[in-house]
Parts: structure tokens; sequence; C-alpha cells
């Protein structure tokens, strides 16, 4: 019973987080990125004030968990093209330069820590795959069409 | 005493015969009391197959034979996008890929279907009454199936993942057969005190 009535809080935490704060999260790729970063990796815990505020710590955990688990079927049932949209969109959010962006994911493979625990193995290998390809689809992009790089010295 | 006949003095031979019979009946009973002991505690070790089959079945159902997966890791339109706009190089990662995917895959689906003979093997019999006939139709559906994944396997490291669409449908609807099937065995593990401990897909998180 006590598990029933926790099973409900926590569908109501997570359709409270969909209407107050997701909703202005477009994309899935964003909104993976930003429940993954709420996720203590020590833990695997997600924390969020305001909804543990107005629920528990466990039900707004959860919750959160249970979004991020959608976020991430949302971002595996993405077409190749909508993915590479929605990165690009992604570095544009970051106010960062698109190589840099580039660069370093393709290095450092941060999405490889974005993933909900209990994702199954064939699921995150696809999703690692595509978005390595949609990065080498960006970084071709960003090579046929340079982007004018301020140069300290002016040209005489 | 004669040296060349063995016999127990003050015993006749019909009373050695009948000794060696005895002796032979309480072999052949310690015998069967070691199949029995041995067939118990194969049951009872059986729990753990029990959970391994329920963890494959759920794997299958709700990781690797959903349409929506399916369609995308041999999904056409993203190699039609690659082509499109990418040079080569990006067309020989993407096929690398995909194939990879799509190798890892079958093996999964193979891994598991093995799992699930394994348990029809040992202890389905255990735990619901499958008739003859029914367990040798499974069977023959397990050898197809498990040879489908040979022959696809070897399509797919051969000519790429694009290979063979209508041997995957094929393989994936014989795969959810079997899930079925394997369902109806599995059933009385689906009471709500269980379904916590079953539902809860494998999977290493980070790879």
């Amino acid at each position: 019973m006590k598990a029933v009535s926790k099973r409900m809080d926590v569908r109501i935490a997570a359709e409270d987080l969909r209407r107050r704060t997701l909703a202005r999260i477009e994309r899935p790729l964003d909104r993976l990125i930003y429940l993954a970063s709420t996720r203590d990796y020590n833990t695997g815990s997600y924390y969020h004030e305001g909804l543990a505020s107005r629920f528990t710590e466990e039900v707004a955990s959860e919750a959160m968990a249970d979004c991020h688990r959608e976020a991430f079927r949302d971002l595996l049932s993405s077409s190749l093209e909508n993915l590479v949209q929605q990165m690009e969109a992604y570095i544009d959010s970051t106010y960062t330069s698109p190589s840099a962006f580039i660069a370093a994911w393709r290095k450092l493979e941060p999405y490889r820590v974005a993933v909900p625990v209990e994702t199954d193995l064939l699921s995150a290998e696809f999703l690692f795959s595509n978005l390595k390809i949609a990065l080498v689809i960006l970084e071709a992009r960003l090579n046929i069409r340079p982007e004018a790089v301020p140069v300290a010295w002016p040209h005489q | 005493m004669d040296e060349g006949h063995f016999c127990i003095p003050g015993i006749g031979g019909a009373a050695v015969i009948q000794l060696v019979f005895f002796l032979l009946v309480g072999a052949l009973l310690f015998v069967s009391l070691f199949f029995l002991v041995r067939r118990s505690s194969r049951a009872e070790g059986s729990a753990e197959l029990l959970f391994e089959a329920r963890q494959s079945l759920n794997t299958l159902q709700f990781g690797l034979l959903p349409a929506q997966i399916v369609e995308r890791i041999f999904a056409k339109d993203d190699f039609a996008y690659v082509l499109t706009g990418s040079p080569r190089p990006v067309h020989e990662l993407f096929l690398k890929e995909r194939k990879k995917i799509a190798l890892c895959w079958v093996s999964q689906i193979r891994t598991h279907i093995l799992s699930l003979k394994q348990f029809h093997l040992r202890s389905a019999r255990f735990y619901s009454r499958v008739s003859f006939w029914a367990e040798i139709n499974l069977a023959l559906e397990f050898a197809a199936l498990l040879a489908a994944c040979r022959l696809l396997q070897i399509m797919l490291y051969i000519r790429g993942p694009y290979a063979a669409p209508y041997v995957v449908g094929a393989m994936a609807a014989g795969a959810a057969k079997v899930c079925d099937i394997s369902e109806k065995s599995l059933a009385f593990l689906k009471q709500p005190e269980l379904e916590t401990l079953t539902t809860r897909p494998v999977g290493n998180p980070t790879l």
C-alpha cells in the first residue's frame, strides 16, 4: 500500500517536473544532459531542491530518474538527421566555439556518463555511436565551411 | 579345501548367487538414490536459471526486440542522410559503426535466446505443464532461431548492416514468438511482489 502511494507521488512529481522545468527544455539531448547533471556520481541519486521541498528527496530523485529514462528513450528514437540538428542547437546554446566543442566531445566523450543507470548495453552503445557520427558530420561541415577565426594580428 | 574352486566354507553355491544378487540390488538402489539427489539439487539450483531466464526475457522484450529500436538500428534513412551531405570517410565511419551495433544486437539476441533455451531444457517442466509436442515445436523454434542468428551474423559481417533486412525481420519475429512461449512458462514470476525484482533490465550503464 505504501509502495503504491509512493509510486503515485513519483508520478505526480515527474509530471510537475515535466510541466515546470522540462517544458522549457525542448530538445531530448538538452534534457538528457540537464537531468544527468543533477545526478550525484557517487550515489546515483538526483537532486532538485524545489521538487524535494514539495515532495521528499527520495520521491524527487525517482521522478527525475523517470524523466531521465524518458529523455534517453526520446533521444534514442531520434533519426541521425534530427540528432545532428539537436547537437548543432546544443553547441549554439553553450556559446563555445563549435570546433573546440567538437574536439572536446570527441576526445572526452562526456555523453558516456549522461545515460541513465539502468540503461541496457546495446541502447547505450547505439546512442554513443550515433553521437560519435553526429560529431563527425558536424566536424566535416565545419571543415567545408570554416568559420572566421578572429586573428590577433591584422592582415597587412 | 580345493584351491582351484572359490567357496566360502559352510555356504553353498546358491547362497553365493543370492548374496551377489542382493549386492547388485543394493548397488542399483544406491545409484538410483544418487540420481534422485542429483535431480533434486538441480531443481533447487535452477532458481538461478529461472532468474536468468526472466532477465533474458525482459532484456529481449524491452531492450532488444521493440520495433522502435530494431527500426532505428537498421534505418536506411540514416544512411541516406549521411550519403547526401557528408564526405566519404564519414560514410565509411557510419557503416562501420552501424555494422558494429548490428552485430552486437544479433549477438545479444543469441545470448539471451540461449539462456531461454537452457531454461526450457532444464527447468521449464518443473514450473509449467508443457506437452511433448509443444516441447518438440519449441525445440525446433530455438534451433531455427539460433541458426538464423548465425546466418545473420555472417551476412552482417560480410556485407554490412543493410545486408539482410528480411532476415532481420524474420529473426525479430521468431525471437518475439519464443519470448511469448517463455513468458507463459515464466508467468508465475509475474506476481506483484516479484515484479520489482524481475523487471529491472540487465546491462552495464557506462559500458
